[in-house]
């Protein structure tokens, strides 16, 4: 049985059932639940139920397309990887460094990682949108944007 | 009607809602026109915009842009063959090649007097079929709505294509799995949260929604390393005359309505949208077509660029149909929608048409509005538009990134949500690396707590029996219609595959 797209699938999707059943067993009951047609649990085992049926249709069927298997497709791994990376450290930049300032951090180096190395086009299209942004936020819609928690303490 | 009618033209020509249309239209022409990023990213990437303002103006916004980047996507496949989302993808076929022949103005042209009409005429229809759905529907009872919903899941994987049925059930599944987390709405009780405070509200639909598709669809094309490319620079000074001769006009007006009527009941039925009926109404001319006609589909025929675009505008039109009238909507943009409107408190289904009929009307209304907009301003400023495709990519990709993070986390205040997003879109990555559709995941999670409590409700009444699945006729017959959706398909595959073990000769409908 070869490990095509379809199966990989369909384990991944199995074992997220089985995971899924196992705590909707978990789920707490009130007293007297027991004798209700339908509680928080029944949902979540219902779909438990016909997702373990579907994935183990989609492990045992005969895949109707051509399908030769997961083949990773020649993409630029490290770049994007890199900028998923990036995002992450947004989210965690924002909290110290307040919303302007990591923002313009985070299109500088999504800039320069793609390739764009002038710093007058890093500096210059970051920088104002930056600022028009934050203008817009703060003075046209009317949002508080919190400063970062380094500069709470002043 | 004529009530409703000057309920919804009162609410649109404000001129507050009259410049929503305006921008709209131009923001979703602008981002339809990137390449990947289609009408339900588009629509996705404006919701935190929408979030400002009132629920009229805001489902008009969202309106204008699905429109607005309808058009953008067959601009953009009309001019440098690369399709801003999978419904004008048929467009290309022959617009592309009258590009590429010099009469890049006339597709333009053409394909805008056909979205126009296209999209009129379903509006048309919408006005008249929609208040009487919602009448009918008013008798609905939760049975009916869970049948209804089920029929919406399971028309969902029926039109998924080929082989791809059991995996958009799958992804079906996964959705209404994401819907249970969160505490139930009924009892209270904590479900999947795993002690997180940020899991008990629930997933956030626009997380997912941006994640899934905005996100996923960029981060596709920094994988594809489309930033290296040079940017596909079509020659915007010389589109050649936007005129058509009186023969053209001609030719292609039978064309036009045909599709049209073709594209909107296409779009009414849940689960099928502007993809399969733009590809449905290019196929039906072609057969239709003479045979000296015929062989110039795909070399630039006018015919063969005049049905998909009316279709698919005639149909994105249709999809409003069961959103606004039965609450479920047909595709992975109405699904958008409808999260938006209910983020608004604001339940769409039959009692829409009673409770908020300025939303309803106005959505309405709103369509011709938006057809006139895009015929009166985009077409003479696509020259100007397609000007901004010339940003470099290595700019514009994070740009959309930010906007993306950025709709997200000015919700929530909450960097949790930007690491959830990152996490959800490498899920989504892989998932599309493995075939799987995004589309029916976020129905089934848009869908998954209203079919939660509709079943509820259904089970109390009828006692726990489930016997309230066959007891009306009404809902007999969804649930049958439900089952045939879900069925049919491989069913007739079965069937094919057992008349070929009857006669060994495989190879006839190998070409299938």
């Amino acid at each position: 049985m070869a490990l095509t797209k379809d199966r990989i699938g369909g384990l991944l999707f199995l074992a997220l059932c089985i995971a899924y059943g196992f705590s909707a067993y978990q789920i707490p009951f009130y007293p007297g639940d027991e004798y209700e047609p339908f509680t928080s649990r029944t949902l979540p085992i219902i779909l438990a139920v016909i997702g373990t049926g579907l994935s183990l249709a989609l492990i045992f069927a005969k895949s109707e397309d051509q399908d030769d298997g997961p083949i990773l497709p020649n993409f630029d791994w490290r770049t994007g990887g890199l900028m998923m990376l990036y995002m992450v450290g947004y989210g965690i930049i924002l909290e110290w460094f307040g919303y302007t300032i990591s923002t313009a951090i985070f299109l500088i180096a999504g800039f320069h990682l793609l390739g764009e190395r002038r710093w007058t086009v890093l500096l210059g299209v970051s920088i104002p949108f930056v600022i028009g942004f934050w203008a817009l936020l703060v003075y046209g819609l009317d949002i508080y944007l919190a400063p970062g928690e380094l500069f709470q303490g002043e | 009607m004529i009530d409703g009618i000057l309920t919804g033209l009162t609410t649109v020509i404000l001129p507050f809602n009259l410049l929503m249309v305006v921008v709209g239209c131009f923001a979703g022409t602008f981002i339809g026109m990137l390449p990947g990023l289609g009408p339900i990213s588009a629509v996705a990437l404006m919701i935190p915009v929408t979030y400002g303002l009132d629920p009229a103006s805001g489902i008009i916004l969202m309106a204008g842009v699905y429109y607005g980047a309808v058009f953008g996507g067959s601009t953009s496949s009309i001019l440098i063959n690369a399709p801003g989302c999978s419904s004008t993808v048929v467009t290309a076929f022959d617009g592309y090649p009258l590009a590429r022949k010099g009469q890049a103005g006339k597709a333009l042209a053409l394909a805008a007097y056909c979205s126009f009409t296209g999209g009129t005429i379903g509006a048309f229809f919408l006005l008249v079929a929609a208040p009487m759905l919602a009448k009918v529907s008013l008798s609905f009872q939760s049975a009916d709505y869970f049948a209804l919903m089920v029929l919406g899941l399971s028309a969902v994987a029926a039109f998924s294509g080929k082989g791809k049925v059991l995996k958009a059930l799958v992804m079906t599944v996964i959705g209404l799995m994401l819907s249970t987390v969160g505490a139930d709405r009924s009892s209270g009780v904590e479900r999947f949260t795993f002690g997180s405070l940020e899991l008990l509200d629930g997933v956030s639909f626009l997380l997912l929604a941006m994640a899934t598709f905005a996100l996923a669809e960029v981060m596709f094309s920094v994988l594809r390393r489309e930033h290296t490319e040079e940017d596909p620079t079509a020659d915007m000074s010389n589109l050649g005359s936007m005129k058509l001769t009186k023969e053209e006009v001609k030719e292609i007006a039978p064309t036009v309505g045909r599709s049209s009527v073709m594209g909107f009941l296409i779009g009414v039925l849940p689960g099928a949208g502007a993809t399969i009926a733009a590809f449905l109404a290019y196929g039906f001319e072609r057969n239709l077509a003479p045979l000296k006609e015929k062989l110039k589909f795909g070399q630039g025929s006018l015919r063969g660029l005049a049905a998909p675009e009316s279709a698919n505008n005639a149909a994105s039109t249709g999809s409003f149909v069961p959103l606004l009238t039965l609450g479920i909507p047909g595709s992975g943009t109405t699904a958008i929608m409808l999260g938006a409107l209910i983020a608004y408190g604001i339940q769409p289904g039959p009692r829409l048409f009673v409770d908020n009929p300025e939303v309803f009307w106005s959505v309405i209304i709103s369509m011709y509005f938006g057809n006139l907009v895009l015929l009166v301003l985009n077409l003479p400023l696509i020259p100007y538009i397609a000007k901004l495709l010339v940003i470099p990519r290595p700019i514009l990709i994070p740009m959309i990134l930010f906007f993306s993070l950025t709709g997200v986390y000015l919700v929530s205040f909450n960097a949790f949500d930007i690491h959830m997003m990152v996490i959800v879109c490498a899920i989504a990555i892989g998932l599309r690396l493995l075939d799987f559709p995004m589309a029916p995941l976020l129905l089934g999670f848009i869908l998954g707590g209203m079919l939660e409590d509709n079943l509820r409700r259904a089970l109390l009444i009828s006692d726990g029996t489930l016997e309230f699945m066959w007891e009306r006729p009404i809902t007999a017959v969804i649930m049958t219609l439900a089952f045939l959706a879900l069925f049919s398909q491989p069913m007739i595959s079965l069937a094919k595959r057992l008349m070929h073990m009857k006669e060994p000769s495989p190879k006839v409908a190998d070409g299938e």
